[in-house]
């Protein structure tokens, strides 16, 4: 097979723009999504509940190291028909759903923003704009099998199969620069990760069951059947006798 | 009771290791990989190495980094990573495609032209 | 500006130049209609050379290795972080009636309508 001589001037007109574009496109891909993420509000009677809720599990886990009276003190003020917390709170259940949802929605709507739509049009404007090139040839020997996957755009039976268009060598550089996001961007994952841990906090409220109404029943009646059985009561012997 | 304490004794004393520092050097390590990969594929790419020269030339270039790593890590690299060969090949293939992709994008741009 | 941060700039310049020696030799090679066998082998030991270089230098550069060993880490806490435990954190208590912005509102069955 004959030696294929490239213009030049593919290299710099073609072959480099499409690689910068790419990474680029990441880059700015990435902190449009920064602006874009809606920091979700976390409501204060959200995080009063979920700690609340924290606080009922906490005692029926370990209400045994409490004294009785202690313990159905605490209970009481959780579930006391009249007073109690769970009884007297009356949180609106289907109220909220609709107030979730549409921010649901934009948030779904921004993951596709950022993460489909510069896959289509930039990718359909590399494929109008640069389509029909042969940009660059890979150092190694491929197999037929490969021709459909590096040389999309340029339908040539005999062409060797290690050449590369223009469509290709695109679809090479997405899947391929994914890395070098993290190495360039790396900072960024460093600080959320840090956030995480700031988060570790209200990331109970987080977790809060989307209707509180049930959940705070839940939580009542498994209090309510919690049998009180203090663990320290014969504490003194089993210190005394142990070895 | 003795026998517990026999099979305390018996046993190596369980280590416990740290998860966030371990991710930690996980993470510095991916970054050197990455770095690596890039760098030395973009030396292939220069140094126009076709075919299975050019593969070699990466195991080369890992081997070179690992040995670098323990060099930097010194005598005692056991008090930052649990074992020296999974530094060697954790992330070999994923760095592999990075490798490719810079061969490749030098390549062009030194050679084929 | 540390010092492995001006080896690895030193590198990629480097690199680059040697990068650009081959392209140079190429484009000669081909106008002399030569054929390419190996570059010269001062464009090699100069691409190899820079490449040792960036290596050294990402690594010094990629951040410091933390020791994994669980109580290498807890040995230099002080006791006033490891006793810090969340789970006990009590935001809503009857302290709160000290705060000057403080609102008493009937009917949520707080702690203040037992009392």
């Amino acid at each position: 097979m004959a030696e294929l001589l490239l213009d030049p001037k593919i290299r710099f007109w073609v072959f480099l723009p499409i690689v910068v574009i790419t990474f680029l496109v990441g880059l700015v891909r990435h902190y449009v999504s920064i602006i874009l993420s809606s920091h979700k509000k976390i409501e204060l009677l959200q995080v009063q509940d979920s700690q609340v809720m924290i606080r009922a599990r906490l005692l029926r886990e370990n209400g045994k190291y409490l004294p009785r009276q202690s313990f159905a003190m605490r209970r009481h003020w959780f579930n006391n028909e009249d007073t109690g917390y769970f009884k007297v709170q009356k949180r609106t259940s289907n109220a909220q759903n609709p107030m979730t949802d549409p921010g649901m929605m934009t948030d779904m709507l921004k993951g596709n923003l950022t993460n489909v739509l510069p896959m289509i049009v930039i990718g359909g404007w590399i494929n109008w704009m640069f389509s029909g090139f042969l940009t660059t040839k890979v150092p190694f020997p491929l197999t037929l099998r490969f021709k459909p996957m590096l040389q999309r755009g340029v339908e040539l039976a005999y062409l060797d199969a290690s050449w590369v268009s223009s469509a290709s060598w695109y679809f090479l550089n997405v899947f391929g620069l994914r890395t070098i996001y993290t190495l360039v961007l790396g900072e960024n994952n460093a600080a959320d990760q840090s956030k995480v841990m700031q988060d570790q906090m209200s990331g109970a409220a987080m977790a809060m069951p989307p209707d509180p109404k049930a959940a705070f029943k839940a939580e009542w009646e498994a209090l309510e059947i919690t049998e009180h059985k203090w663990a320290l009561a014969t504490v003194d012997t089993d210190l005394l006798t142990a070895e | 009771m003795s026998i517990s304490l026999k099979t305390v004794q018996n046993k190596p004393e369980p280590v416990a290791y740290s998860e966030a520092a371990l991710r930690n050097n996980a993470i510095v390590m991916e970054y050197c990989r990455t770095s690596m990969a890039a760098l030395s594929g973009s030396t292939a790419g220069v140094l126009g190495l076709t075919g299975l020269n050019g593969f070699a030339f990466y195991m080369f270039s890992v081997i070179i980094l690992w040995a670098m790593f323990l060099v930097k890590a010194g005598p005692n690299w056991k008090k930052y990573y649990v074992s020296r060969q999974s530094l060697l090949t954790n992330g070999f293939l994923g760095a592999l495609f990075t490798y490719v992709l810079f061969w490749t994008f030098i390549y062009g741009m030194v050679h084929v032209y | 500006m540390s010092f492995y941060k001006i080896i690895l700039t030193v590198g990629f310049i480097s690199l680059f130049h040697s990068a650009f020696s081959a392209a140079q030799h190429r484009s000669y090679l081909r106008i002399t209609s030569q054929e390419f066998t190996t570059l010269p082998l001062d464009i090699v030991i100069q691409a190899v050379g820079s490449l040792f270089l960036l290596m050294w230098g990402v690594l010094n550069v990629a951040g410091n290795l933390r020791e994994i060993q669980a109580a290498a880490e807890l040995n230099n806490k002080t006791w006033e972080t490891q006793k810090n435990i969340p789970s006990f954190y009590i935001f809503n208590h009857r302290l709160k009636a000290m705060s000057p912005y403080y609102v008493p509102n009937e009917g949520k069955g707080d702690l203040e309508n037992l009392e």
